[in-house]
C-alpha cells in the first residue's frame, strides 16, 4: 500500500533524524577545578570554609554565563566545547577552594539573571556589574571588581566623543541589550535637546561581537563596555577601530547568588577575598590581558 | 571574506553538532506539534462546544504572543511553578507548543476541504465516524496538506533559532559563540547559513519524496491515459453510432433499452402505503429548513423487489427524502421502516449516533447511488468496490477484489480496474458508483438523479446498468430522476411529488402516461416535450 509505505518513510526518517541527534547530542562544556587552585584549595582558610560548608563540597554549581566578552569569557577557538576567560578561571578557583565544580549554561544577557533566580543555573560569573535593578530581580552580588568603562569609536574617534556626555547628542550609540550603560546614554538625551541638539540614538544587539560590527559597517558611531573588552576590539581591527575614552563606572562587577542562599554567597565571598589576598586574581588579570583591572573588595549588594 | 576560513568553520564539528541539535529541536517541534495539532483541530471540529473554546482560546493565546516569549517562560518562569526542564526539553515543548496552533489550523483546513460529496458516500456504504476518517477523509486531506507541512517544518526549523537564548547548544548560539570567541564574524555566519540551506534542502527533498507519494492513488498500477483517450473517444463515438456496442459499454446490456416486464408487488391502487412485509415504509415524513417545509408528511412503501421512481419538478423534495431513508438528513418527524427495521430514531426520540447509524445501514442492506458520483478519488476504480466490502463488511481481501472484478465486468469497465477514477468518463463512474453500492448484496438501493450530472449521450449507458439491476437482482429500487421514458420502462410504481407533499402515486404506466391530477399533467406534458 503506497499510504503504509510513504508513512514508512516519514517514520523511518523521524527515528533516523532522532537517532542521530541523540548520538551526537553535545555535551555542555564543563571545567573541574584543577590542579592549578591545588595550593589555594589546601590553604587553611579555604580548608575551613569547606569545613563550614560541607554543603557545597562535591557538588556541581552551574554558572549561568553570556559568553559574548572576550578575555572575561567565551568558548574556546581551539576547543570551541570548552570555555575560557578570567571569570571561568576565577570560578574555577572559587570552586577549588569551596570544594564544588562548575558547569556552565549559556543564555541571552537578558537572560542572565531569570535563569538564576528560576534555579535554572546556581550562580552568575559573567563580568555582569552589579546594580540595585539587577538584584531585584532575584540575587544578591558579591563584588569582586571595579567598573572602568571604554567607549569603542572609529578611528580617529570622527564624531570627537568624550565619554557620556553632551559629546554623544546626534550619534547613535550601540549598546548590548540590558547594559548598566543604556540608560546612562539615554539620561544624556534631555541635557542635549536642551541644547537645540538631538537626544543620541541606542541601537541594541544581542552580543558584544554584533554591536562591534555595527561600527565597523558605519550602522553606530560608538559602543561602551569595560575598558579591557574595548581594548581587545582595538587590537583585532587595529586600523578600524579606536578608543575615545575611559570612564569610571559607579558600579563593581558582581558574582550573582540567588536571593536568600546566603551560607553559599558568603562563602564566595570569603573564598574571593583569600584569592585576591594571595594575588590570584590580579595575576589571572594579566593573564587574559585585562590591563585596566582593579580588585574590589568582596562586599554584598542585597536588596532581599 | 576568507574562503579557507569559511570552509574551516563549514566543517567544524562544534557547529556541525549545533545543526544535529537544530535536527533534533525541529524533530521534536514538529512531531510534537503535529500530535497536538491534531487533538486541537479535533476539538475545534467537534459537536462539545466547551471543547471547541478551550482549543479556540489555546490558539490565540499561542499563536497571538511571540515564540521568544514563550521560550522564556518555558525555560525561566515555569521552575517558578517547580517544573524545572534541560534547555532542550523546554526548547522542544515551547516550539511543539507553538506549533500547534499552525498544525491545528493546516489539519482543519485539510479536512474541511475533503469533497463532502465522498465523505456523504463513505456514510451511505456503512462506514462509521472512525472509518470514515481513517480512510476516506484522512488520506485525502492528508495529500492537500504536504506542502503546508512542508512549510511548516523549514518554519519550525528556522524558528528553533531562537531558542539560542535558553541556553539550546543549537547552531545559532553556536555560532554567535564562536563570532564572539574568534572574530571571525563573516566567516562564521557564512557557513552557518549553507548549514541551514542544507538542512532546509533536505527538509524540502523528503516534502518532495513524500508529496510525490501521497498524490499516488492506492491500487492504481498505472496511469492509463492512452486508455482513458481512447475510451473517451470510443464512447462519443459509440453515442454517435446510435449507442453501439463498443469497450466501456457494458457487453450484457449493449443494444437498444428493451421495455423491462414489470414485476414485484404492486402498491394498493388507491396509492396507500402497505407496511407490513414491505422493503421500504415512510410515515408522515416532515422536513423543514428553518421556515421552509421541505417535506410535508410525505408516507411511501416499496414492497421487496419493487422499483419505485420518484418524479417531480425540482425541489419537490425527492433528493431530500432519498437522504432522510438513508439517514444522512434528519426528519423532523415521521418513521423510516427498511426490511422492518425503524432506522434513525430510538424509542427515546433522540436520533442515533454515527456509529449507530452505519451499522443500522448494513444491518437494513441499505444503499445509495449519488447524482454526483462520489467515487472515492484517492482510490482505483476497483479499490472504490473492494474497499467497503472489506472495512464495512469484513470480506477477506481476496473475496473483496474477486467481487470487485466480477461486478465492474458486468458494468462494461472490468479493463478500468485499476484506473484513477479521475481518468473515467462521467459514465463510467458512475457505473463504478453503482457496482460500489451494490458490492454487499444491498436489499434497498436509493438512487438519486443518477444521469443529471452526466453529458446525454452518456445517459443511455447508465440506464442501461440500472434497468439490468432492476431486471437481474430484484432489487427493491426507489430513483429520483427526471428520465421519464426510462421510469416508465424500469419502475413499477411512479409517485409525483411536488411542494414536499406525495401528489400522486400509482402504477408507473399510468401515472407518467396517464396522469390525473393537473400539476401531474403539467409536469409530464413539460418532460415530455422535453425529451422529444
Amino acid at each position: 500500500m503506497t499510504r503504509t509505505r510513504t508513512l514508512g518513510i516519514a517514520a523511518t526518517g523521524s527515528a533516523l533524524i532522532l537517532a542521530l541527534s541523540a548520538c551526537s547530542s553535545p555535551t555542555t562544556p564543563t571545567a573541574s577545578p584543577t590542579d592549578e587552585w591545588a595550593e589555594l584549595a589546601a590553604g587553611e582558610t579555604c580548608s575551613q570554609l569547606r569545613e563550614e560548608n560541607p554543603d557545597l563540597v562535591g557538588q556541581t554549581k552551574t554558572n549561568a554565563l553570556n559568553p559574548h566578552t572576550p578575555g572575561y569569557e567565551t568558548i574556546s577557538a581551539d576547543d570551541p566545547n570548552s570555555y575560557e576567560g578570567f571569570d571561568i578561571d576565577l570560578g574555577n578557583a572559587i570552586g577549588a577552594c569551596l570544594g564544588f565544580n562548575v558547569d556552565y549554561v549559556p543564555v541571552g544577557f537578558a537572560e542572565l539573571i531569570p535563569t538564576v533566580s528560576s534555579g535554572q543555573a546556581d550562580w552568575i560569573v559573567s563580568n555582569l556589574y552589579a546594580t540595585e535593578e539587577r538584584a531585584a530581580g532575584g540575587v544578591d552580588f558579591v563584588s569582586y571588581s571595579k567598573v572602568f568603562d571604554g567607549i569603542l569609536v572609529a578611528s580617529g574617534n570622527p564624531k570627537k566623543l568624550t565619554g557620556i556626555d553632551t559629546s554623544l547628542c546626534g550619534t547613535t550609540v550601540a549598546l548590548n541589550k540590558g547594559y548598566v550603560e543604556v540608560p546612562l546614554v539615554e539620561a544624556v538625551g534631555p541635557d542635549c535637546e536642551a541644547a537645540g541638539l538631538d537626544a543620541p540614538t541606542v541601537s541594541l544587539f544581542d552580543s558584544s561581537a554584533d554591536c562591534v560590527q555595527a561600527i565597523l559597517s558605519g550602522r553606530a558611531d560608538s559602543y561602551m563596555n569595560d575598558i579591557n573588552t574595548v581594548m581587545r576590539y582595538i587590537a583585532e581591527h587595529p586600523d578600524d577601530l579606536d578608543s575615545a575614552e575611559t570612564v569610571m563606572l559607579d558600579y563593581e562587577i558582581g558574582i550573582g547568588i540567588p536571593q536568600g542562599e546566603h551560607a553559599f554567597r558568603d562563602a564566595v565571598a570569603a573564598a574571593i577575598a583569600q584569592i585576591q589576598s594571595e594575588g590570584i586574581q590580579q595575576e589571572l588579570a594579566a593573564r587574559w590581558k585585562l590591563e585596566s583591572s582593579e580588585d574590589a573588595e568582596p562586599t554584598i549588594l542585597s536588596v532581599g | 571574506m576568507d574562503i579557507t576560513g569559511f570552509l574551516h568553520y563549514l566543517t567544524l564539528p562544534y557547529l556541525v553538532e549545533g545543526l544535529l541539535v537544530t535536527l533534533q529541536l525541529t524533530a521534536f517541534g514538529f512531531l510534537g506539534g503535529m500530535a497536538l495539532g491534531a487533538v486541537l483541530a479535533a476539538m475545534q471540529l467537534t459537536r462539545f462546544r466547551t471543547l471547541t473554546v478551550i482549543a479556540r482560546c489555546y490558539t490565540t493565546l499561542y499563536r497571538g504572543t511571540p515564540l521568544i516569549l514563550q521560550l522564556v517562560f518555558t525555560f525561566t518562569v515555569l521552575p517558578h511553578a517547580g517544573v524545572v526542564l534541560t534547555p532542550i526539553v523546554a526548547g522542544s515543548l515551547a516550539l511543539a507548543l507553538n506549533e500547534a496552533t499552525f498544525f491545528s489550523e493546516i489539519f482543519r483546513s485539510g479536512i474541511r476541504g475533503v469533497d463532502q460529496a465522498q465523505t456523504t458516500a463513505g456514510r451511505a456504504l456503512g462506514l462509521g465516524p472512525g472509518a470514515l476518517m481513517r480512510r476516506v477523509t484522512a488520506p485525502q486531506a492528508f495529500r492537500q496538506m504536504v506542502p503546508a507541512l512542508g512549510n511548516e517544518a523549514v518554519a519550525t526549523m528556522k524558528n528553533s533559532a531562537l531558542a539560542s537564548i535558553i541556553a539550546v547548544p543549537e547552531l545559532t548560539l553556536r555560532t554567535q559563540q564562536l563570532a564572539s570567541s574568534t572574530f571571525d564574524y563573516f566567516e562564521i555566519y557564512v557557513a552557518t547559513a549553507v548549514l541551514y540551506l542544507l538542512l532546509t534542502g533536505a527538509i524540502t527533498g523528503v516534502q518532495l519524496l513524500v508529496e510525490r507519494r501521497s498524490v499516488r492513488i492506492a491500487g492504481v498500477r498505472s496511469r492509463p491515459l492512452a486508455r482513458r483517450k481512447r475510451g473517451r473517444a470510443e464512447t462519443t463515438a459509440a453515442s454517435t453510432a446510435g449507442l453501439g456496442r463498443g469497450p466501456g459499454t457494458p457487453p450484457e446490456l449493449a443494444g437498444p433499452v428493451e421495455v423491462v416486464e414489470m414485476r414485484g408487488g404492486a402498491p394498493a391502487e388507491d396509492g396507500r402505503p402497505e407496511a407490513r412485509g414491505a422493503a421500504l415504509a415512510l410515515t408522515g415524513i416532515v422536513k423543514r429548513y428553518g421556515e421552509r417545509t421541505v417535506l410535508d408528511g410525505v408516507d411511501l412503501a416499496a414492497q421487496p423487489g419493487e422499483v419505485v421512481a420518484l418524479l417531480g419538478p425540482s425541489g419537490s423534495g425527492k433528493s431530500t427524502l432519498l437522504r432522510i431513508i438513508d439517514q444522512l438528513e434528519t426528519r423532523d418527524s415521521g418513521t423510516v421502516t427498511v426490511n422492518g427495521a425503524e432506522l434513525g430514531i430510538g424509542a427515546t426520540g433522540r436520533r442515533h449516533s454515527e456509529s449507530r447509524l452505519a451499522a443500522e445501514r448494513v444491518d437494513a442492506g441499505v444503499s445509495m447511488v449519488f447524482q454526483n458520483f462520489a467515487l472515492f478519488s484517492h482510490l482505483s476504480v476497483a479499490e472504490n468496490v473492494a474497499g467497503p466490502l472489506r472495512w464495512v463488511h469484513g470480506w477477506a481481501a481476496d473475496a473483496a477484489a474477486a467481487r470487485a472484478h466480477e461486478l465492474l465486468g458486468r458494468v462494461g469497465l472490468g479493463e478500468y480496474a485499476d484506473a484513477a477514477p479521475a481518468s473515467l468518463s462521467g459514465g463510467q463512474q458512475q457505473r463504478v458508483a453503482i457496482a460500489r453500492a451494490i458490492a454487499a448484496r444491498p436489499r434497498l438501493l436509493l438512487l438519486d438523479e443518477p444521469t443529471s450530472a452526466l453529458d446525454p449521450e452518456l445517459v443511455a449507458e447508465v440506464l442501461r446498468v440500472i434497468t439490468s439491476l432492476a431486471r437481474d437482482e430484484g432489487l427493491t429500487m426507489v430513483l429520483a430522476t427526471h428520465q421519464l421514458r426510462f421510469a416508465r420502462q424500469v419502475a413499477d410504481t411512479a409517485v409525483f411529488m411536488a411542494g414536499g407533499r406525495v401528489v400522486e402515486t400509482g402504477p408507473a404506466e399510468r401515472v407518467i402516461g396517464d396522469p390525473s391530477t393537473p400539476q401531474a399533467v403539467t409536469f409530464m406534458t413539460a418532460m415530455n416535450a422535453a425529451e422529444v
